[in-house]
């Protein structure tokens, strides 16, 4: 999911051929000194101008974004030569892990990393990732919205800069409330949405949301994740001990269950930003879209013919009185360890990043919304949006960053937690089985395969 | 599937006519002893680099633990482990299931159309045979990705057409039974003509004289496909049932491309399984093992077939 977030839909389901393996950080210019242990601020290691070549890579959007900035960049650094290239989301992800399994071989200097692979990367391929601490990130360590810097850090060691966070959405259809004559004020639970949907069914023949029933692709459990967020929960806990099988877990999958059973749900084929569940949207057929926070503006394009129809909320809480913030996912820029030129290469992340010039711009064009705390003062993020009927709507979503956030340990098993997870769902939405009895049998599973403990 | 062991096939065999002729030359001197080895050697090395390599290595591999970059020994753990995966055995259960009832089928249909093909009463034939052949020239890619498009259920070909002649739509490839029949749909549309070919061509050499004696003797048609065509199809049934056999033990395009193995894991097949392990988990060892594990039954049913073939001779 993490990878999918910004402008998501990038072409999947399409075994594109991946563009130049290129990618030599050649070019001469050894500056990099790196592996000096001391962290702290300022420069560290070596000094003097910078220079060299830095590959970065991204997919579509983002990428387009940081190419965006090259120029800006140079007039700070003009003797760096830095290339973006834009490999595609998901095929990003099967790149850098070959690249790394290679121990670097043909790695780019910059990689956009998703929170669902950053774990991954960090866990299974010690030395994949430079220490950015060592370049000086640690002065950046508040400069975040809660939560993200213990997702890129780990043991007093910085792995990435985080660049887009993803609160999660309420999306909804206020026309069609209003039709139903629901007031979304007054739902405060997943209980009173699904009483909600029931007579927005009723009354408008839409469905409440759209869900990949078959699981047909590997992200088909975001819904499932977010119930399980908003309890201050996940597939791991802290330690990295299995919690699948958590009381929380299976009222998140019975909350699902509940809906399939009184039809609310729409079976679509493909997530939020694929050709499947984004027809079923443009097509009006659903009444919610409980996405991160970037389907907002993508939805802008995607259904411009429904401007003013929909509206922007926190989403409710599981159990009545509880939380209705989530950071479901989020973004970062990383420099291999293997670069060569890991000074010039973490100053471009640093520049993409931790300046409000340059993700303002960012936000504006693509929607892509800034972890970087110093960039919500933009008037850009306090206007009042036509799309969202005149709604503040990104305010909303600022309101939901600030709040303190639970940590999600996404570990280097999350690929096949989340797995089991769509299989279970699966079952429970296909054949009607029993949310406890399938989450005990992923639970089981997940240990087999990773030798992880339960919780 | 086929088409992956007769490709294997011909890159094993290259070394041997090679060396034959280089052979006849040698003795004459010197230096002409080594001409031969020289001749072998590129297709050694590329042999060597991209088959022997790999072989053990994924061997070695399959004793170690992965994590990452890092490897511990374990033995026989991996395999120990597949013993008790749930997962492993519902794939090699799907596997078995194309096995058992989609080649049988195909390889029926395929004899059906030979003898389709070769009848005299025919006309036209270049152009069925040709028809019917074609599907086999598709890449595995780009028929998965045609027969995923036709077969979708909001956007598909089949529904809509379903829908036109008045039948309910069905969910090809989300529904776990239809998974299955679309994938083995898929192989049927695929190979049915590559084997019809091999039969056709064997059919040719049966002599003709043969079923004219037989219909002397009063043998009628059906009788005569019984005695005549089919002993004499003999050798080209072993061959593809055995290449059919080995092509769908290895089967992973098709429910890659078409299903991702879902769902629910219905058409997840042990090649699929591998990948999964492999390059989605970085679980190189464990993936390693599935691999051999695979060898190990692709070995025991190609000696099961062809000791077979042999007693009855």
């Amino acid at each position: 999911m993490g990878g999918r977030i910004v402008g998501g839909p990038s072409r999947r389901g399409f075994l594109k051929g991946i563009g130049a393996a290129a990618v030599a950080a050649g070019g001469g210019s050894v500056l990099a000194a790196c592996g000096g242990s001391d962290s702290g601020g300022g420069d560290a290691g070596g000094s003097g101008e910078l220079s060299g070549s830095v590959t970065v890579w991204s997919w579509k959007n983002p990428a387009a974004e940081l190419k965006a900035l090259i120029p800006a960049f140079n007039a700070v650094h003009p003797k760096v030569k830095v290339t973006v290239q834009d490999i595609g989301n998901p095929a990003i992800w099967d790149k850098i892990t070959i690249a790394m399994a290679a121990g670097g071989q043909g790695l780019a200097d910059v990689l956009h990393i998703g929170v669902d692979y950053l774990p991954g990367y960090i866990e299974k391929f010690p030395g994949g990732l430079a220490d950015l601490g060592a370049l000086g990130a640690n002065k950046y360590a508040d400069a975040f919205a809660p939560g993200l810097w213990q997702t890129v850090s780990r043991q007093s060691k910085v792995y990435a800069l985080p660049w887009e966070a993803n609160a999660s959405g309420f999306f909804y259809r206020s026309d069609l409330f209003q039709k139903a004559g629901v007031d979304a004020a007054s739902l405060a639970t997943w209980d009173d949405v699904i009483a909600a949907g029931k007579k927005v069914k009723e009354a408008t023949g839409t469905a409440l949301l759209a869900v990949d029933r078959s699981a047909s692709q590997a992200d088909s459990a975001n819904l499932f994740q977010l119930l399980l967020q908003l309890q201050g929960t996940f597939y791991f806990n802290i330690d990295g001990k299995i919690t699948i099988n958590s009381p929380e877990a299976v009222r998140a999958l019975t909350l699902i269950k509940e809906m399939n059973d009184a039809g609310l749900l729409l079976d679509v084929q493909g997530s939020p930003g694929a050709p499947g569940y984004d027809a079923a949207v443009k097509a009006g057929k659903v009444a919610v879209c409980p996405n991160p926070a970037w389907y907002g503006g993508y939805m802008e394009s995607l259904a411009a013919d429904q401007s003013g129809s929909w509206r922007l909320m926190l989403p409710p809480a599981v159990t009545p009185g509880g939380s209705r913030s989530a950071i479901v996912n989020s973004t970062h820029l990383a420099v291999a360890g293997s670069s060569k030129n890991q000074r010039a290469a973490f100053a471009f992340a640093e520049f993409a990043l931790t300046r409000p010039e340059s993700q303002v711009p960012i936000y504006k064009n693509k929607g892509i919304f800034p972890a970087l705390l110093k960039a919500y003062d933009d008037p850009a993020f306090h206007t009042e949006s036509a799309y969202f009927g005149g709604q503040k709507y990104a305010e909303v979503l600022l309101e939901e960053l600030s709040r303190p956030s639970v940590p999600t340990n996404y570990t280097a098993d999350y690929a096949r937690a989340l797995k089991v997870i769509d299989d279970a769902q699966t079952k429970v939405l296909l054949q009607g089985a029993d949310p406890a009895t399938v989450l005990r049998a992923a639970a089981d599973q997940l240990v087999q395969q990773t030798l992880r403990a339960q919780a | 599937m086929t088409t992956a062991a007769p490709a294997r096939a011909g890159a094993g065999s290259h070394p041997g006519p090679a060396a034959a002729p280089a052979r006849r030359r040698s003795g004459r001197g010197g230096g002409a002893r080594l001409a031969p080895y020289l001749f072998v050697l590129p297709a050694l090395a590329l042999f060597a680099a991209f088959r022997l390599y790999p072989v053990v290595w994924s061997f070695v591999l399959s004793l170690y633990r992965t994590e990452g970059t890092t490897q511990t020994w374990t033995g026989l753990g991996n395999y120990e482990r597949l013993l008790n995966d749930p997962l492993f055995w519902k794939a090699l259960g799907n596997t078995a299931l194309i096995l058992v009832v989609q080649v049988p089928v195909m390889l029926a249909l395929s004899l059906g159309l030979a003898v389709a093909l070769n009848s005299a009463l025919l006309r036209w034939k270049p152009l069925f045979r040709l028809g019917f052949f074609l599907p086999v020239v598709t890449g595995l890619v780009t028929y998965g990705l045609m027969m995923g498009a036709l077969l979708n259920q909001d956007s598909g070909a089949v529904n809509w057409l379903l829908q036109l002649v008045g039948l309910p739509e069905v969910h090809w490839l989300n529904d776990p039974f239809w998974a299955r029949v679309s994938i083995m749909l898929a192989l049927t549309w695929h190979y049915t003509g590559y084997n019809a070919v091999i039969y056709l061509a064997r059919l040719q050499s049966i002599p003709a004289e043969h079923h004219e004696a037989a219909a002397v003797d009063g043998a009628g048609p059906l009788r005569r496909f019984w005695h005549v065509t089919l002993p004499g199809l003999r050798p080209a049934l072993l061959l593809t049932v055995v290449l059919s056999t080995i092509g769908t033990l290895q089967l992973f395009d098709e429910p890659f491309i078409m299903t991702g193995g879902g769902p629910d894991n219905a058409t997840t097949t042990i090649g699929v399984y591998l990948y999964q392990t492999g390059f989605r988990y970085f679980d190189f060892g464990y993936a390693s093992a599935i691999g051999y594990a695979l060898v190990l039954i692709i070995s025991l049913f190609g000696l099961v077939q062809v000791k077979l073939a042999k007693e009855e001779d």
